[in-house]
């Protein structure tokens, strides 16, 4: 049925997530950061339709390209330019310095849950048909260790947002 | 799938089985580009002859056909030549290109609407969410382009139109929450089966209802058009498009009038199913046309309402409606008085 290479898909899909999310930390204009992630999330939902799972596809896009990065764009625009350009000016060592640390943690904290349970992993890649009740107790028992990456993930973001938005005294 | 040419001589025979597979001609010609292209030309005329017969006026009238049914044409041709203008300190690439994104928005949702058994392109599981996923992204687009003119009354109609908009999305949601509940399918080609004997609009037509109304304030339609209203914003969110750009926000937003519109025909309005006499896509079509028709009609005839009654109708009055006939279709479907009803 399909023309092209699966592994020319997945290429694509994760250039597309990957070069969308770096464009969304380093645009100027926060407004083009906004649509970078956009573009970003779009390819997420692609890696879920590629994975068989279009209805958590079409949610990606509902929810976080149709409402998150409306939000997001939203409080950009009631943030003056004249004060977002002093943001981006603005070179202070303490934030970079963070960000570095809270990075190794993470890569190390993944690396190492990723070699302790790597062989551990469930090898089968036939994607079960499961009832949403089902999803929870699956997530648990058989995919604890994508959880706690996940977990990780999330928590470092949360530290992240709470030194960008620290007010300096 | 037909074999790749490997000789010279087996070029034509390749390009002819493409031309003529199923898959073509649904893309280019009847639920996909051409004939999309022709039903929105035909809407912008039609929208102008009825607003024309309800003040007593004739309307389009010289260029050509009974009636000037050239004129989409002529405006057309028109509006290409026009200088495009970019305005002061505008942001150009968002400006120059939303409204390509637009159009491309409001086309791809055709991919999932069934015109007929058969005369549907992508026969999607999820189709009513991917229409729904896909619609979602116009209040960003319309928030970009007004904020990417640099100008103040674009900005406070595309904020407008984003407000109302997301509002109107919840109500719409849940109305068709309970067709999907009585069709037991999110595929639109299983809506539209399931109404083979019995339309949704009678067991669901307080949803019908519900959806109608949220469908214009959707569309920024009188009496809901208040992102473009024209004694306070010149022309909201639209003020500084010309030329070419002018015309491809005019045929994203007239797309998006038939989308929603077919939406209500396979929602509620049976789909293609009418009497054998005439083809499962004329049955779609005349009736999408008309509720176009319903959705166009109030422009001519009920004044622009106020912004808090804006938020009372879509929060008070619509979404408690609307969780009511959900109510009535867990009752109906649980009793088992459907069944009764060939359901």
């Amino acid at each position: 049925m399909s023309l092209v290479p699966p592994d020319l898909i997945f290429v694509i899909l994760a250039a597309v997530t990957i070069i969308g999310s770096i464009l969304a930390l380093q645009a100027k204009e926060l407004i083009y950061g906004a649509v970078a992630l956009a573009i970003s999330f779009i390819g997420v939902a692609g890696f879920f339709v590629f994975l068989d799972a279009p209805y958590l596809a079409m949610l990606q896009i509902a929810i976080y390209v149709g409402a998150i990065v409306v939000l997001i764009l939203f409080t950009v625009m009631l943030v003056r330019r004249g004060s977002l350009d002093e943001m981006t000016d603005r070179a202070e060592g303490g934030e970079g310095t963070v960000g570095l640390w809270l990075a190794g943690l993470l890569a190390i904290g993944i690396a190492g849950v990723a070699a302790l349970a790597g062989p551990n992993l469930p090898t089968d890649t036939q994607p079960a048909s499961l009832p949403v009740s089902s999803l929870g107790p699956v997530l648990v028992t058989q995919y604890p260790v994508p959880l706690i990456i996940l977990a990780l993930l999330l928590s470092s973001a949360l530290l992240g947002a709470l030194i960008l938005a620290k007010v300096d005294k | 799938m037909v074999a790749l040419p490997t000789t010279p001589a087996d070029i034509l025979p390749f390009v002819i089985a493409i031309v003529t597979s199923h898959a073509f001609i649904t893309i280019v010609f009847f639920p996909g580009f051409i004939h999309l292209m022709l039903i929105t030309m035909f809407l912008t005329w039609y929208e102008r002859k009825i607003l024309a017969r309800i003040q007593l006026r004739i309307g389009p009238l010289y260029a050509g056909g009974p009636g000037g049914i050239l004129q989409p044409i002529a405006d057309g041709v028109k509006l290409i030549f026009k200088e495009v203008m970019v305005p002061y300190k505008a942001d150009k690439p968002l400006f120059l290109g939303i409204p390509l994104a637009l159009v491309f928005l409001a086309a791809l949702p055709f991919a999932v609407i069934p015109f007929g058994q058969n005369w549907v392109i992508a026969n999607l599981d999820v189709g009513i969410v991917f229409v729904f996923a896909v619609t979602s992204l116009f209040p960003a687009m319309i928030l970009l382009f007004a904020w990417a003119s640099n100008s103040k009354y674009p900005f406070l109609g595309g904020l407008r139109s984003l407000f109302q908009q997301v509002a109107y999305e919840i109500p719409m949601w849940i109305a068709t929450l309970s067709v999907v509940m009585l069709a037991g399918s999110l595929n639109l080609v299983d809506i539209v089966n399931a109404q083979a004997k019995l339309w949704f609009i009678i067991p669901a037509f307080l949803s019908c209802v519900v959806f109608f109304i949220s469908i214009m304030a959707e569309l920024e339609r009188l009496p809901f058009d208040l992102p473009e209203a024209e004694p306070e914003l010149v022309a909201g969110w639209y003020t500084e498009s010309s030329g070419a750009i002018f015309m491809l926000l005019f045929l994203g937003l007239y797309m998006k009038l038939y989308l929603m519109s077919s939406l209500v025909t396979a929602l509620f309005l049976g789909g293609w199913w009418g009497p054998a006499f005439l083809p499962q896509p004329v049955w779609f079509i005349i009736k999408t046309i008309f509720v176009a028709t319903l959705i166009i009609i109030p422009r001519g005839v009920y004044p622009r309402i106020r912004v808090d009654m804006l938020i009372r109708i879509g929060w008070s009055r619509l979404l408690i409606i609307a969780l009511v006939n959900l109510f009535v279709t867990i009752f109906l479907l649980s009793t088992g008085i459907l069944a009764s009803w060939g359901l």
